[in-house]
Order: C-alpha cells, then sequence, then structure tokens
C-alpha cells in the first residue's frame, strides 16, 4: 500500500512538473529574465550618451560660447533625462515608461540642435577633439538604436506569452506577471534618428 | 491542457506568421551571401586586389582569431547605411562567438558612403573615434582622388594594425581546458577509480572493476581521456584482485570507435564558435557567432 502511495505521489510530480512546462512557467521567467537584461542594456546605452555630453558641450563652448540657449538646452535636457530612470520592476508602468521616453527624447533633439550649430563653426568642425566626440555621440546613438531593438523584440516575445492561452493563466494566476511597456512607433522615428553628422 | 496549450499556441503562433508576413513591407536589400573575405558586388576592385586583401585577411585571421570581412555594394536602394550594415554584420555573424571578434567595412558605391562596423569585443580597440579616423584619413581621401582599390586596401591594413593583438588564435582547439589540467582530471579519475574499484572487488571480482573503471570513466574530462582512465582502472584493478584482463580487453576494445566521437565532437563544438570552417582550405568561410552591437563609424567621400 505504502509503494503504491508513493506511486502516486510521484507520478502526481511528474504530471505537475510537464503541466509546468507545458503552461510556460520557466520560459515566461526566462523571458521575464531576458526583458529585464535588454532593457539593462538600453538603460546603460542612454547613459553612455549621457556621459558624453558634458565634453560636448565644453568642447563647443571653446569655439561658439555665445550659443548660451542651445547650450544651455542641452545641459537641461540631460539633466531631465538623467533624473527619470526606471529600474527593470518597473517596466510596466506603462506612465513611468512614457516619461523616460520623452525625456530621452527631447534631449535626442537638444543634441540634433547642438550638432546643427556646429556646422556654422568651421573651426569647432576641424577640432579633432570635437570630431572623436562627434564619432563616439554617434556610434552610441547606433548602440541605443540596436539596444532598442533587441529590448522591443525580446518585450514582445513576452508579451505574447502573457497573452497567449494557456501561458497566459500562468501569469495571470501563478506569476502575476503583466505586459511590460514597449516602445511606441511614433516616438521610434523620432528617437532612433541618429543626429546628422557630416564630415 | 497541455496538449491543448500545444495545438492552440501552433495555430496562433502559425496564424500570426501568416498576418505578419502578409503584412510586412519588403525589406530594402537582401543581405548577400558571405561568398568571401572581400565581396566586391560592385565589381571596382581588379581580381588581383581582391585576392591579394583576402589572403592578407586570411592570414590575420589564422594570426589573431579576428574575422575581418570587405563587403562594397553598388546602392543601398534607399536602406538607412547603418540598418543595411549592422543586419549584414548579425547575419553573417563575423567574429568568434564569445569575444565578438568581427569587423565589417562596407562601402556603397552609388551613396558614396563608408561604414565600419566592429564587434563587441573590438570596441575597445577599434573605438568609434578611431574607425571615423581610419575613414577620414585612410579612406575618404583615396576614394576622392578616385582609386577606390588603394582606399579599401589602406583602410583593410589600418583595421588590420588596429585590432593586432588584441586577441590570440588559440592553438589548439580546446577553448578552456590546457593540457595540465586534463591530465591532472585524468590522474584524479584513475585514483578514485582505483580506491573505489578496489573496494567493491572485494565483494565481487567483476563488480569491482567494472565499477571502478566506470568511476573513473565518468571523472574524467572529455572522452579519450575517459576511456583511458577506465581502461588503465579496469586493468589495474583487474591485476591487484588477480583475475584475468578479460573485461579490461573489452572495454579498451571500444576506445576505436568513441575516438573518432572525440574528435568530431571537440571539433564540431569548435567549429559552430569560432574558426572550425574558416580553417578548411577548401574556400569554404562562414562567421564564427560574433554580435554586433552598433559599434563603428560612417562616413562619406
Amino acid at each position: 500500500m505504502m509503494s503504491f502511495a508513493r506511486w502516486m505521489g510521484a507520478s502526481f510530480m511528474l504530471a505537475g512538473l510537464l503541466a509546468l512546462s507545458g503552461c510556460g512557467y520557466n520560459d515566461l521567467q526566462g523571458l521575464d529574465e531576458d526583458t529585464k537584461a535588454a532593457w539593462s542594456e538600453v538603460i546603460n546605452q542612454y547613459q553612455r550618451r549621457a556621459d558624453l555630453i558634458p565634453n560636448l558641450v565644453n568642447t563647443v563652448k571653446g569655439y561658439a560660447a555665445h550659443e548660451k540657449d542651445t547650450l544651455e538646452g542641452v545641459v537641461q535636457a540631460r539633466a531631465k533625462a538623467t533624473s527619470v530612470q526606471i529600474t527593470p520592476e518597473f517596466l510596466k508602468d506603462e506612465a513611468a515608461f512614457k516619461r523616460f521616453q520623452e525625456a530621452q527624447q527631447s534631449l535626442s533633439s537638444a543634441l540634433g540642435r547642438l550638432l546643427a550649430l556646429a556646422e556654422n563653426y568651421p573651426n569647432l568642425k576641424a577640432d579633432q577633439g570635437f570630431r572623436d566626440l562627434q564619432s563616439q555621440l554617434e556610434g552610441t546613438e547606433n548602440r541605443i538604436t540596436v539596444a532598442r531593438k533587441r529590448y522591443i523584440d525580446k518585450v514582445a516575445e513576452f508579451n505574447k506569452m502573457v497573452r497567449y492561452f494557456p501561458t497566459n493563466l500562468t501569469a495571470k494566476f501563478l506569476l502575476h506577471m503583466d505586459e511590460k511597456a514597449n516602445f511606441t512607433v511614433a516616438d521610434e522615428k523620432a528617437v532612433t534618428k541618429p543626429p546628422e553628422v557630416k564630415f | 491542457m497541455r496538449l491543448m496549450g500545444r495545438a492552440a499556441r501552433t495555430i496562433l503562433v502559425g496564424w500570426l506568421w501568416f498576418t505578419l508576413l502578409s503584412s510586412l513591407p519588403v525589406l530594402a536589400l537582401d543581405v548577400p551571401p558571405l561568398s568571401g573575405r572581400v565581396v566586391d558586388l560592385a565589381h571596382v576592385l581588379p581580381p588581383a586586389t581582391t585576392a591579394q586583401l583576402s589572403e592578407t585577411l586570411q592570414a590575420h585571421e589564422a594570426k589573431t582569431s579576428n574575422q575581418v570581412v570587405v563587403l562594397i555594394v553598388p546602392s543601398l536602394d534607399d536602406e538607412p547605411l547603418f540598418d543595411f550594415s549592422h543586419r549584414v554584420a548579425t547575419t553573417w555573424k563575423l567574429g568568434a562567438k564569445g569575444t565578438d571578434n568581427g569587423v565589417l567595412l562596407l562601402i556603397a558605391i552609388k551613396e558614396r558612403k563608408i561604414r565600419l562596423e566592429v564587434g563587441y569585443g573590438l570596441e575597445g580597440v577599434l573605438t568609434d573615434a578611431r574607425s571615423a579616423q581610419i575613414i577620414r584619413n585612410e579612406i575618404a581621401p583615396k576614394f576622392r582622388a578616385g582609386d577606390v582599390p588603394a582606399g579599401v586596401a589602406a583602410g583593410v591594413l589600418a583595421v588590420l594594425h588596429t585590432i593586432e593583438g588584441t586577441y590570440q588564435a588559440p592553438e589548439r582547439p580546446t577553448a578552456f581546458h590546457s593540457d595540465g589540467e586534463i591530465i591532472a582530471n585524468t590522474i584524479v579519475a584513475v585514483i578514485l577509480g582505483l580506491v573505489i574499484g578496489l573496494f567493491f572487488s572485494r565483494a565481487h571480482r567483476v563488480v569491482g572493476p567494472v565499477v571502478g573503471g566506470g568511476l573513473s570513466f565518468f571523472v574524467a574530462p572529455w572522452v579519450v581521456p575517459a576511456l583511458i582512465a577506465g581502461a588503465v582502472s579496469v586493468g589495474l584493478i583487474s591485476l591487484i584482485s588477480g583475475i584475468g584482463p578479460a573485461t579490461g580487453e573489452r572495454r579498451r576494445g571500444r576506445s576505436g570507435p568513441f575516438d573518432d566521437t572525440w574528435f568530431s565532437s571537440r571539433h564540431g563544438g569548435w567549429g559552430s564558435g569560432g574558426l572550425g570552417e574558416s580553417f578548411g582550405g577548401s574556400g569554404g568561410f562562414s562567421g564564427g557567432g560574433g554580435d554586433f552591437g552598433g559599434g563603428g563609424a560612417s562616413g562619406d567621400w
């Protein structure tokens, strides 16, 4: 009798395990982790861009100190962008995500204005330090594009799991997972467009 | 529940794919096949230059494991330069998996654009600024003067010069096991199998060698050292506990076919992660699994 109970217990455990793998428990957990990692990379690259800005502003100041409005605009946009941070845990917060997007977007346009302004200063354009910063900035914009694309793909995968049957049941009742916020298409065009860099 | 889930998912995924594919806009440009280290689709390089550059790049890869490839296209067909070059680089998977040490030099003739796409692992030496300098100072001036072959050659040499010494090609296809480590582990496996096997051979004269040999086999790293370790343990236990080498003989006899398994599994594992195919010699060449995060620089002439 004892052995029968044991056998039953073991088969229940096995059935439970199979059901779990079928319900996407592990897949959901794995994708949740993947989206967090992808988001960290997005943040990392935006931070890298923010780190380049003080140097850039100082270099431009050396040649065009009187362009106060544009320079101020970049400094302020940077301050605002670095103050809005989202940890992976708050990715489902649509409003916070939107604020983050907007802050980064306004920094992008402020930077765009700064680089457009450089066109009027041949000495600035010829400066080796400025050229290096410009190429670093361009590379960072590209890295942001890549990081965002990878995040978008991961979130799409995750959100699909959260909505598909039967994994939606696992997500809802067992893991209490929600869809994660993704970059919106309208914003996509504005932000992923790297600032025009002329050589 | 599980079956239903599978079926529902299959149908859903299939349906989603169908709608996705039918609504997807046609991509501007296909990624060309990776036919060699210099892919000149615009036919602007004389064959001698192509051959010479390919040889230089192959020698560099053999020495450093860095994979550098040149792609020249006639036109981008309105696709943004970075989108196309990143797509090509990640499709070709230049550079080895793990070290991500690939570089793509892309030139679009009609748009007069140049791009250096740098793999994750080389971003530290071939920085964005350095890439921009190579484009600006080495390639663009020669292109402006109308000498495309010289510009490409100068750019490639500058890239190779910059990344030289970053990585060393591993001398043997053992990526993470040094010889000393393997030998030490094998010896430990033999001793362990010997002690346990001798203990068991007191109980039974066949069980002892089998247990000991089996233990050595599973503890030892890789298949061939494991076979040797297993055979040595079986032989020693049999000798010490005083029975004929019948079991030992049988085990040793199997090491022939296993030898092939060992070689091909190691070789195969390496090939997918790195240079396996590119050393093939018969012209076969492919990327090694490297990844690109958007590093590099763009320019024009």
